[in-house]
């Protein structure tokens, strides 16, 4: 049996037809997320404007074929990644396995149990020490890491939605957000955070 | 029972609200019993709340015409006009 027919909700009608107001208002809702977004990805700021325009130009072209299933955020992150992912070269470090998995068994015992519990974190990770020192270690991440870690920061994308951007198994994203965790926290604790052991 | 070595992977993973029911079920009643697995998943969370307002820093420094400069350049106002 066939379905009604879908119209497009009045907002995308509006876009379709390049109504300079709807536009307006996207580029207001989305820009500082997708700015945030790409210089948590490791672009400069200069790159960051740049890609960040590139998303809405993209976006505005690709228009006829969204059709409104997956969230407007959805769609322009998934832009957004791809224009990131043009920036630079994919890594070799992005393998099926990585040297993290075997320190984080080392931090269990055979049956599963902590060796060395984990500390309560002792101080507020915040302020700009924090901050810088958290851009610092988003450098230490594999670039998939880093995509899936910063996407994730983002409270309306679920897993599943990034794993739609990233065009990865749940699972995957699951595991590479893992990763990227341990990592982040070996790199803030070795800069004296105290997040890790 | 899960052990500390799954619950604190499933944690790092993402929400466990994300996770299915029969690992959400398994890793909360471990959670009750387990202060060190309850105590990474602070820390994890700390990590974070923390790492967002990092990123949320970068906003501060975005150039705040950026917005108007895209709505122009889409309504064909910029210098890059769209076909």
């Amino acid at each position: 049996m066939i379905g009604p027919v879908s119209t497009p909700p009045d907002w995308l009608t509006r876009l379709r037809a390049r109504d300079p107001e709807s536009l307006q208002a996207v580029a207001e809702e989305h820009s500082r997320r997708l700015y945030r977004a790409a210089r948590g990805m490791g672009l400069s700021a200069e790159q960051a404007d740049d890609v960040v325009q590139e998303v809405f130009v993209t976006f505005l072209g690709s228009l006829d074929r969204f059709e409104g299933r997956s969230s407007l955020a959805t769609w322009l992150f998934g832009i957004l990644l791809r224009k990131v992912q043009e920036q630079r070269r994919a890594s070799a470090r992005d393998g099926q396995h990585d040297e993290l998995d075997e320190s984080w068994a080392a931090n269990f015992d055979p049956s599963g149990t902590w060796i060395t519990p984990p500390v309560e974190p002792d101080r507020a990770l915040a302020g700009q020490e924090f901050a810088d020192a958290v851009r610092s270690c988003l450098d230490d991440l594999t670039p998939q890491q880093r995509e899936v870690f910063v996407l994730r920061q983002f409270q309306e994308l679920a897993a599943s939605g990034v794993s739609k951007i990233l065009d990865l198994t749940v699972t995957h994203v699951g595991v590479l957000l893992h990763r990227a965790r341990l990592r982040m926290r070996q790199c803030l604790d070795a800069l004296g955070w105290g997040t890790a052991q | 029972m899960m052990t500390c070595r799954e619950v604190s992977t499933v944690i790092s993973s993402g929400p466990l609200a994300e996770q299915p029911a029969n690992v959400r079920i398994r890793a909360w009643v471990h959670l009750m019993m387990c202060r060190h697995c309850r105590r990474f998943w602070r820390q994890i969370r700390a990590l974070d709340r923390g790492v967002r307002a990092a990123l949320r820093g970068y906003e501060e420094e975005m150039p705040p015409d950026l917005p108007k400069r895209v709505a122009d350049r889409l309504s064909g106002r910029g210098p890059d006009e769209v076909a």
